[in-house]
């Protein structure tokens, strides 16, 4: 069974109205189980449009989304996904470990188990001795990371990811990335993943999708096998071979992998 | 301790700028092209602030209780009924907000009313109250009914203001974790709107403290600080200073009431304290 199946989706914003937009366009995806997929293109090319159709936070105008075998909705219904989004969205009158604490309540997990999940997740982004602090008093590199332990705490099959690691220093963003694969090959979690840096896509993903804008649709998708993601695989040659294959799709060459 | 001498200096301040105006200021007041600019400043319409501590301790009446316990007793009177009607009046206000939020027709709908009851003159509406409900309620009541008229005002136009506040993205994180509109309602907006209900609550307060004051004063009620406000300026020739003890304790009265809601905010307002930000 995919995590996630989406079929002749097209979404219109406004329509029937002066400023009609055509966001996406006939858009055929497929995501397996476990896998990693990484959505890439310009600005405006759909790709947050198609994150937030695949969480049924919008609904597509035609063509249909399926996550786990389900309806899109169901499946949100089920929480069978989390999701972080490009702004961290913490919620300011909770401390750190209520606001990771928040999926899980919502699922009526019990008191204590909820704080100790929510300090197992905290410890993996690296705010353990953040617990208890407000979110105003972190910096916004230090917000995100909570927002991503947010979204892993109710350890979803499928993982929603908006540019999660936009607003991080360089350091930072490599060591959750190296985080973030740990934990996905660990649980077995899918995962969709947005992104604008080629490198951080051809680290992470499985497969690189490609978009370009106006309106928005795949124009390639290009598989990476890496032989293991570690500091090596950075340097490798493969690895750069398909960053100037991803580059080249962006532009519109023809992928030579 | 800086809150306490800032709050003492503010009142003396008060003073000196009473003083200091009758000290200078013209006793038949200042006229400017027919217009009186400036107010009188003699004993009668500006009794000195010592007179009016001073008739504080003094009788009410030849032989009576002193003034201060009687004002005191009719604070107590007027704070009952004020309470009352805050409560009623903030929790009118609160459910017509959320309803409002819930449904977009309701706010709609509503909203241009609820802007427009208080375009009507209290002092018009009031006997009307008092005509209507004085055959079901106590007088008291009917005071605490036009208090709480004027309370929901600010709540109601606040909270929906604070309901709507959270931004999109906290809304969608809720439909995420597949909550309804209830569980959003209540882990969402009604915590992020108590930056809104604060303020709004202390506006309610004072509206009811002038709304209990007006109500006693035009159903005549008697026993609270409103009726003595009316029956001490009817004195005001012969005793300029005892209307002014009643005016005190009806400033002492809104006092009162935003000191409640301060300390109903404190607890609930933590995370708005010690914002130093952490850089790592």
């Amino acid at each position: 069974m995919s995590a996630v199946v989406l079929d002749k989706v097209t979404k219109v914003f406004n329509q029937g109205r002066a400023d009609e937009v055509t966001a996406l366009a006939e858009v055929d995806l497929t995501v397996g189980d476990g896998e990693f997929v990484s959505l890439i293109g310009p600005s405006g090319c759909g790709k947050s449009t198609l994150l937030r159709l695949i969480a049924d936070l919008i609904e597509p105008t035609t063509g249909t989304v399926q996550v786990a075998g389900k309806d899109a909705g169901r499946a949100r219904r089920d929480q069978d996904y989390g999701i972080a989004f490009q702004q961290a969205g913490l919620f300011e009158w909770r401390t750190v470990r209520r606001n990771v604490e928040l999926p899980l309540e919502l699922r009526g997990m019990g008191k204590g188990e909820r704080k100790a999940r929510a300090e197992e997740m905290l410890a993996l982004v690296g705010l353990a001795e953040f617990a208890g602090h407000y979110p105003a008093q972190l910096s916004g590199g230090m917000q995100q990371r909570v927002a991503i332990a947010r979204a892993l705490a109710v350890q979803p099959p499928l993982l929603l990811m908006d540019e999660p690691f936009g607003a991080l220093d360089e350091m930072t963003r490599e060591r959750l990335q190296a985080e973030l694969l740990g934990i996905c090959a660990q649980t077995g979690t899918s995962t969709v993943f947005v992104t604008h840096s080629i490198s951080e896509a051809v680290f992470l993903s499985n497969r690189v999708v490609v978009m370009s804008a106006r309106p928005g649709r795949i124009t390639a998708a290009i598989e990476v096998d890496l032989a293991a993601r570690d500091e090596a695989a950075r340097q490798s040659e493969r690895y750069f071979e398909h960053v100037t294959a991803v580059r080249q799709a962006l532009r519109g060459v023809p992928a030579t992998t | 301790m800086r809150r306490v001498l800032a709050i003492l200096a503010g009142l003396l301040a008060l003073v000196a700028l009473w003083e200091g105006y009758k000290a200078v200021g013209n006793p038949d007041g200042t006229v400017l092209f027919g217009v009186r600019v400036l107010p009188r400043a003699d004993d009668l319409s500006m009794p000195h602030v010592w007179t009016v501590v001073q008739r504080l301790g003094k009788p009410e009446l030849t032989g009576g209780r002193p003034v201060w316990i009687v004002v005191l007793q009719a604070c107590l009177f007027t704070l009952g009924i004020t309470a009352v009607g805050f409560l009623v009046g903030a929790a009118v206000g609160l459910l017509l907000a959320i309803a409002m939020q819930r449904f977009r027709l309701v706010e709609r709908g509503l909203l241009p009313y609820v802007i427009l009851s208080q375009t009507v003159p209290l002092v018009a509406l009031a006997p009307l109250v008092a005509g209507w409900g004085g055959t079901i309620m106590p007088p008291w009541a009917t005071v605490a009914v036009i208090a709480s008229y004027l309370a929901f005002f600010p709540v109601a136009v606040g909270m929906l203001r604070g309901l709507q506040s959270p931004a999109a993205s906290g809304v969608e994180l809720m439909r995420s974790y597949a909550a309804g509109w209830w569980r959003t309602l209540v882990k969402l907006r009604l915590p992020a709107s108590l930056p809104y209900l604060f303020p709004a609550l202390r506006l309610a307060g004072a509206a009811a403290v002038v709304g209990a004051v007006v109500g006693e004063i035009s159903t005549g009620t008697r026993g609270g600080i409103g009726r003595l406000i009316i029956e001490y300026s009817r004195e005001a020739t012969s005793d300029p200073a005892k209307v002014y003890t009643a005016m005190l304790g009806a400033a002492l009265l809104g006092l009162v009431v935003a000191g409640a809601v301060s300390l109903f905010e404190l607890p609930l307002m933590r995370h708005r304290r010690h914002v130093e930000v952490v850089t790592l």
